[in-house]
């Protein structure tokens, strides 16, 4: 009996290990196998080009600008859905009249797709009728047709805030069950000795919420790292390049000029500075859970 | 008990890819197909014609359409993947030269001569959009044309009477309507192909079609002087105000959409443009019409630019026999190529299809196609896709700063060169 038990254990543990392997595994080594060949996804005949695919990133300015763009969205992506979920948490758990609701139309993004949060903000984006042009028409009374999404210095930014306003349903949340672990009778004893809610916030509401940051930064750095659909819907990488990340690039390469050897090389590269990215997260979780038990 | 419940619930889970299997065997007669032509693009006209067939052969369709920008990836992936369906649509040129390229497209040589499709395919068409590496590969479909589509009310309210035939009067139209308050050119190059139609015709009305072919190829550069003439041509057009503003912010329908309201007199665009408008209600010869693209240097070869659509089969598809009925019937049969054509708002590449069945505009725009010194294929259809990508962003970029067209035109022509050597 106990030998059949340990027969079905081992059953049940192999068919999410083949589906891991088959769907992660597999495709993980055969980027690192294509990466150094010039197959173009096409034809079955292809060389083996050694370091070539490699070296040719060093000269590829594309790459470097889709490398800044990815180090920009990531940064934007961890402090404002951050800064923004925390703020809004604060207030509705201040006991706002309408704060229950509030929480379910903040939250209420968070719930849509990337692909409808993309398509509701290319139409609040359009230059001719969207929302945003319309309202800022109606401030400044001018004609206002700025292409947010079609202008090189506004594209990222555009879907970056667009990003932003999906995500920060979600930190708000997370910080709301942070902040029920904070006991009520340690922020009255700060009441009485004076502190102005600032300083309550500052120095007794922000320190106890570092569990919650910690994993709101966690989730912000995974998505932002995963932040592709809302990118292809709302620019796809354009105007001309100016809004590809790493993620877009590759695509690009890959699936538009079918460099399938060198789109290899770029997610092989994005593979290590991702994975470079979350060792150095889990180090410093360990240092927080040490600290917070 | 609950062991053999179990035992008995993955017994039946390993029977479903067996059983799987066994359907594939029993599936002969069963055509399977990826196409584009979806939403707008005439996903319900297809269907039709492929219900034809259906009843006329006895052969059955598993039909999988993609949206028009996704086929490029999706089949892309399937072919990688070794699992392309029997039957793919796919556009005849450097993406079909590609494929072939490839080993991934099975040739169609014997089946052509079997049915007598050099007496159907007209042998312009058959020249250009068929052969590849001495072998046939692609049917076509149907083929479209590029043309100025513009909204008639919009060019008489502004006392337009006479359709320019001329760079000079082209200009002269342009002034008129700014001045009368409207944009005269609207373009949405949002996906970046619909300027290539502005390039195509600049090109091949200054530099001629022999020297646009040696660009295409590689054998000319992106900062000759040719290159750049046409697109000072271009440059002239935007710094004049002709085009409206915001052009990378729009699709094509976006820009035919303000055509249509009025808001624009113009568009550069396929004849595919004019299946969108009778869809939306407008009427071919009464609400819009098109002209040629005007003639610009005297002595050039008159080309006219557009797409054939074709369908191909694939190597590894299990139903080549019901392919290739597939693939014949879609081309020689009359009633689905008129049929056809009149709702997706296409030419017939069936020499058969009597003209009359078209409307007034499209059977001046097959006129125009039949009188033409040259057929070319526009731009992303041919030359080879790495390079495509690279000129079609240079469009954007123009589109989004004229003034930096030098540049531009520097760095493309390093970047293009370093593509085609890919």
């Amino acid at each position: 009996m106990e030998g059949d038990k340990r027969f079905w254990r081992a059953v049940l543990l192999a068919l999410p290990l083949a589906v891991f392997a088959v769907f992660v595994i597999w495709p993980l080594a055969s980027s690192f196998y294509y990466s150094f060949t010039n197959w173009n996804g096409f034809n079955p005949d292809y060389d083996y080009v050694g370091l070539d695919n490699f070296q040719k990133i060093y000269t590829d300015k594309l790459f470097y600008q889709a490398a800044i763009n990815t180090a920009l969205w990531m940064i934007a992506a961890i402090l404002l859905p951050t800064a923004l979920g925390l703020g809004l948490a604060l207030l509705i758990d201040s006991s706002v009249p309408g704060s229950a609701a509030f929480k379910s139309i903040f939250y209420l993004p968070i719930c849509l797709s990337a692909v409808v949060v993309g398509q509701i903000w290319v139409w609040i984006y359009q230059p001719d009728w969207g929302l945003l042009n319309t309202v800022l028409e109606a401030m400044s009374g001018e004609r206002l047709r700025y292409a947010w999404l079609a202008k090189p210095d506004t594209a990222l930014w555009s879907v970056i805030v667009a990003w932003s306003w999906q995500q920060t349903g979600l930190s708000m949340v997370i910080f709301l069950a942070g902040l029920t672990t904070i006991p009520e009778d340690l922020l009255e004893v700060c009441e009485i000795e004076g502190a102005t809610t600032a300083q309550r916030i500052r120095m007794v509401v922000i320190p106890l919420l570092t569990p919650a940051t910690v994993v709101v930064i966690a989730l912000s750095v995974i998505n932002s790292l995963k932040g592709f659909d809302i990118l292809y819907i709302m620019t796809g990488g354009g105007p001309f390049n100016s809004s590809d990340t790493l993620a877009m690039h590759m695509y690009n390469e890959s699936f538009k000029k079918y460099l399938m050897g060198y789109g290899s090389a770029i997610s092989v590269v994005l593979f290590l500075i991702a994975l470079t990215i979350i060792r150095v997260y889990f180090r410093q979780l360990r240092k927080v859970d040490e600290l917070y038990g | 008990m609950s062991l053999l419940n179990r035992r008995g619930l993955l017994a039946a889970a390993a029977m479903v890819p067996a059983l799987a299997l066994g359907t594939s065997a029993f599936a002969q007669s069963e055509v399977t197909i990826t196409h584009y032509f979806t939403g707008e693009l005439g996903l319900k006209a297809l269907n039709e014609q492929i219900a034809r067939f259906e009843a006329d052969t006895g052969h059955t369709i598993k039909n999988s359409p993609i949206g028009h920008e996704d086929f490029k990836t999706d089949i892309l992936v399937r072919a990688a993947g070794d699992s392309l369906p029997d039957v793919f649509s796919y556009w005849a040129g450097a993406r079909t030269q590609f494929v072939v390229d490839s080993g991934s497209l099975h040739p169609i040589d014997d089946m052509w001569n079997r049915e007598g499709l050099d007496d159907v395919v007209a042998k312009s068409v058959a020249d250009s959009a068929t052969m590849y590496n001495g072998q046939r590969f692609l049917v076509p479909f149907n083929y479209h044309y590029a043309g100025m589509f513009y909204n008639k009310k919009v060019l008489a309210d502004a006392g337009v009477a006479e359709l320019p035939s001329s760079w000079d009067e082209f200009l002269a139209v342009c002034e008129t309507l700014k001045n009368h308050g409207v944009a005269p050119i609207a373009l949405g190059s949002m996906h970046r192909w619909p300027a290539q139609f502005w390039f195509d015709y600049l090109l091949l009305r200054t530099a001629g079609p022999d020297y646009r072919a040696g660009l295409m190829d590689g054998s000319a550069r992106y900062d000759d002087a040719e290159v750049h003439a046409a697109m000072a041509m271009w440059k002239e057009l935007v710094d004049k105000g002709y085009f409206a503003p915001n052009s990378n912010a729009d699709t094509w329908t976006d820009a035919s959409d303000k055509v249509a309201r009025g808001d624009a007199a113009m568009t550069l665009m396929g004849t595919w443009i004019t299946g969108y408008w009778n869809g939306i209600g407008l009427t071919p010869g009464e609400d819009y019409d098109f002209f040629p693209f005007p003639a610009i240097a005297e002595g050039v070869p008159g080309a006219v630019v557009g797409p054939v659509d074709g369908f191909v089969i694939s190597n590894d598809g299990g139903n080549p026999e019901g392919a290739e009925a597939f693939l014949s019937y879609m081309v020689s049969s009359t009633d689905v190529q008129a049929s056809w054509t009149d709702q997706f708002g296409a030419l017939s590449a069936n020499v058969n299809v009597d003209p009359a069945n078209y409307n007034d505009v499209m059977q001046r725009a097959f006129a125009t196609v039949a009188a033409a010194e040259v057929f070319a294929f526009n731009y992303d259809l041919a030359t080879p896709p790495p390079v495509a990508e690279v000129g079609l962003s240079m469009f954007s970029r123009f589109m989004d700063d004229p003034s930096m067209v030098d540049e531009i035109l520097a760095q493309v022509a390093d970047d293009a060169a370093q593509a085609f050597q890919e």
